[in-house]
């Protein structure tokens, strides 16, 4: 949030505090057609007692930092900025509020990061009749000047991760570049902020969003604020804002990744100014080079008479990856079909968080040019069997299956076809085959450009009497 | 044009204007070529090259759409000059605008040709078959053509269209255009016009009818060498006939071509055939080996069928003639007539030449004698 210069006391008696004006950083253009109000800060000391008045004092000192911590898992974002106020030894009061943004009361935070020993935190209190602000007492010990952080949830800032996958012709390479986006409709500009991104699953037992909303209006915070006693007014100086324009750079923003716990956090190089209703994409990595199986799997419970595509590809160092884990996200991937580099629309789809070590499969979608006709070529009712009154109460079929396999394409693919079968069954097959689970097996071929191939398997199955397990 | 890229004269001087200032400065750089892809059948990828003049630093290069349906996920830029040194440094998408801004290091003020690509809404596509067919029947001309419709709101000048086989196509397409374009000619391909008599679809008694009963009649070739085609995978799409008569032609009908893999069949089925007849009677259905409970109801049984099948064929020339039967459940054949092809555990096909005007007494009779077994009246018909 910008600095405001603006020091007009507004005095009131149990009135909201006026909402400030806030004036664009002389280096932004004045007619700026984005207004957000943030949080700004009230510092005073407390002069008078017994009284219930509340004196107003619009003193901002500007954000000096400011840093997102943006969690991908839930609509859920840490900001952290640092002010430089200014305490009078005793009891200092120090009002907190906002308007327009999307801020959860019940996490903002109070701390000082110099002379932390003689600056106490007394109590916090969210004044009644009035919206969107806490008051902090604070005893201090020292006269000065305190670097604070100011802490807090809010939600309406979101980072997702996309990728984009170039297979090599004969796809059995692809470039995967990764980015990161972030959007931001907190209500809020956040600018010159340092922006980290957390991967991993955290739990919230309520929503961010709606605590926002609720205004923080929960019983147990329901305390009267009527004690409020002011005994000095004294207006803060702001801190002259620190705006640091970011160093325009030639090259892109680095994106240092390192583990914590059971999350990865990503730390985006330098600061982002990302306006509300903006959203800003970087580049989080790219890589060449990553081995890639252009694998097809046939299984008619999962999609009927389709062949579906899929690369597979392993996030581990031999693949030129395994650096970090990678989020979820959407995924577009292409094929370069022509030696300048002019590609083909191979197939949209969205990943799942991939561990580093996983092998993975991009779902991309029906292909055509790889052909499965399966084909039930004889049918047997054998070993019948019946029961005291002479009904038939066991019997065995035999099915005799054919496939068909054709790769009309101009690359070499591996196909998987599965099949599923319920009850006592039993197979037999010359064709190669694993049994992936109690209803389950899968035929693995690996069919060269425009090879077609035949298999088939026999099926026995027991009915009735005649199952044996 | 509805696309445009803007390019913002900004060197690194210019970083600290918000970039939610959206203050365009310049319009302009024209496509230098347009390349569309039609390769996946639910997408269009259009790729289309520029040449931006950077200034030295961080540029800002705008671009936005209207009236048009580009999904924004898939907009990407690429460098084509200097791919290592031009960098884009990230993506800013503004409000409610059908835009990004794309900021782009360059390390000297220099002309930079980048492609822009992005998956486009609306360039409908459409595969249409026209065949001629010889008066003998045996050989037709096929011309494939690829049929666009641009609903996409853009004009595509000069555009390289590529369907994803052949040569690519350099044609202009103006936004609301129908454009159609022949992709292939193959002369005189292999075809064989073949009757389907199914018996689980036609009449078995035409006596019965009250009007003659058409048999279906398809075009068959193969997408094959021999065939003069097996390049590549034949898309759906229409397929009109028509069959040359001396130096005209005359329309016999239309049908949909199937998506037919190389060395796979295509059938055209195009109109019927009324001058043969085919009557089917079952003659014999027996049950045998029948087997009762306790309270003597009939539990299991085997069969003993016959059918008797015969046709005539009242045109001067030999016919081929497909017959298909369906047989369900368990079953062995005892006798055939003629020899049959199954084509899976409930069908089978007898593949037949009628003689030219062979009825009456010279009509053909197919017949089949067959075994059900272990029959109790629940088996399957097909799976």
């Amino acid at each position: 949030m910008g600095r405001t210069s603006s020091s007009n006391p507004v005095v009131g008696r149990g009135e909201p505090p006026a909402r400030p004006r806030r004036c664009a950083p002389t280096d932004e253009p004045a007619a700026r057609p984005y207004r957000r109000i943030g949080a700004f800060l009230l510092l005073w000391f407390i002069a008078v007692s017994a009284s219930n008045a509340r004196i107003n004092v619009v003193t901002l000192p500007g954000r000096d930092t400011v840093q997102l911590t943006i969690y991908n898992s839930a609509d859920l974002t840490l900001v952290k900025e640092t002010r430089h106020l200014t305490f009078r030894k005793g009891l200092n009061k120090l009002e907190f509020s906002w308007a327009n943004t999307l801020i959860d009361p019940t996490s903002v935070e109070f701390r000082a990061l110099t002379h932390a020993d003689a600056v106490e935190v007394l109590d916090v209190s969210f004044p009644p009749r009035v919206t969107n602000t806490l008051e902090w007492r604070i005893q201090s010990e020292f006269a000065g000047e305190v670097v604070c952080e100011i802490r807090y949830f809010t939600s309406g800032i979101t980072w997702s991760a996309d990728y984009v996958a170039e297979a090599d012709k004969a796809e059995k390479l692809m470039a995967l570049a990764g980015n990161v986006r972030v959007t931001n409709n907190s209500g809020e500009d956040y600018e010159n902020a340092q922006v980290r991104l957390v991967v991993g699953v955290i739990r919230l037992v309520e929503e961010i969003r709606q605590l926002a909303l609720q205004n923080g209006r929960r019983d147990e915070r329901a305390k009267d604020k009527n004690e409020v006693e002011v005994k000095e007014l004294f207006v803060v100086a702001g801190v002259p804002f620190k705006m640091k324009i970011a160093e325009a750079e030639n090259r892109p923003r680095e994106i240092i990744k390192e583990g914590m716990s059971e999350y990865f956090l990503y730390t985006v190089e330098g600061r982002d100014t990302i306006p509300t209703g903006w959203a800003k994409q970087l580049p989080s990595f790219r890589t060449n080079a990553v081995p890639i199986v252009s694998y097809y799997k046939f299984e008619k419970e999962q999609w009927n008479d389709a062949v579906i595509r899929f690369y597979k590809f392993t996030n581990d160092k031999p693949s030129h990856l395994g650096d970090e884990p990678l989020p979820d996200g959407d995924v577009k991937a292409f094929r370069v079909v022509s030696p300048d580099q002019l590609l083909n629309f191979v197939g949209a789809t969205s990943v799942k968080y991939i561990p580093i070590g996983e092998t993975v499969e991009l779902e991309l979608g029906e292909d055509r040019e790889v052909l499965v006709q399966p084909t039930l070529m004889d049918w047997q009712k054998t070993g019948l069997h019946f029961d005291q009154w002479g009904n038939v109460d066991g019997w065995t079929i035999k099915e005799q299956w054919q496939f068909e396999v054709q790769n009309s394409k101009d690359i070499d693919v591996v196909l998987d076809v599965r099949r599923n079968f319920e009850g006592d069954w039993d197979i037999e097959s010359r064709q190669k085959f694993e049994k992936v689970d109690a209803s389950k097996v899968k035929f693995v071929l690996p069919l060269k450009s425009r090879e077609k191939q035949k298999f088939s398997y026999e099926l026995t199955t027991r009915y009735g009497t005649n199952v044996t397990k | 044009m509805k696309i445009k890229t803007l390019w913002l004269l900004a060197c690194i001087a210019c970083v600290a204007i918000p970039a939610h200032a959206r203050v365009k400065l310049v319009a302009l750089p024209e496509r230098a070529r347009v390349v569309v892809s039609l390769a996946h059948p639910d997408a269009t990828l259009v790729e289309e090259e520029r040449i931006l003049t950077l200034q030295k630093g961080v540029n800002k290069v705008d671009f936005s759409w209207a009236g048009v349906n580009i999904d924004p996920g898939s907009i990407q830029v690429r460098m084509l000059t200097r791919p290592d040194k031009v960098l884009v440094l990230n993506t800013s998408y503004p409000p409610n605008e059908n835009a990004l801004v794309w900021e782009i290091s360059s390390p000297a003020a220099q002309e930079e040709r980048v492609r822009i690509s992005y998956l486009l809404s609306g360039l409908n596509r459409d595969i249409v078959y026209k065949a001629v067919a010889e008066p003998d029947e045996k050989a037709m001309t096929l011309r494939n053509y690829l049929r666009l419709r641009n609903d996409s709101g853009e004009d595509l000048t000069d555009a390289e269209i590529g369907i994803g086989y052949g040569a690519d196509f350099k044609k202009t397409i103006a936004a609301g255009e129908i454009l159609e374009m022949q992709s292939e000619k193959i002369e005189l391909m292999p075809v064989r016009k073949i009757l389907t008599w199914d018996a689980a679809a036609q009449p078995w008694d035409p006596e019965y009818e009250k009007k003659t009963v058409g048999i279906p009649l398809s075009y068959v070739f193969t997408n094959s060498v021999a065939g003069k085609l097996g390049q590549h995978t034949l898309l759906p799409g229409k397929a009109r006939i028509f069959i040359r008569t001396g130096d005209n032609v005359a329309f016999t009908g239309e049908d949909w071509v199937q998506l037919t893999p190389v060395d796979r069949e295509a059938k055209l089925f195009i109109g019927q055939s009324r001058d043969v007849k085919v009557t089917q009677r079952k003659v014999r259905e027996d049950k045998q080996n029948m087997r009762r409970n306790t309270g003597n109801a009939v539990v299991l049984w085997d069969t003993d069928e016959e059918i008797k099948i015969e046709i005539e064929n009242f045109k001067k020339d030999d016919v081929s003639l497909v017959i298909i039967e369906h047989i369900p459940g368990y079953w062995k054949p005892v006798k055939s007539s003629h020899e049959f092809v199954k084509t899976d555990a409930f069908t089978i096909e007898y593949r037949l030449t009628l003689p030219k005007e062979s009825s009456g007494t010279k009509k053909t009779t197919v017949t089949l004698n067959y075994n059900r077994l272990n029959v109790q009246g629940n088996e399957p018909a097909s799976y």
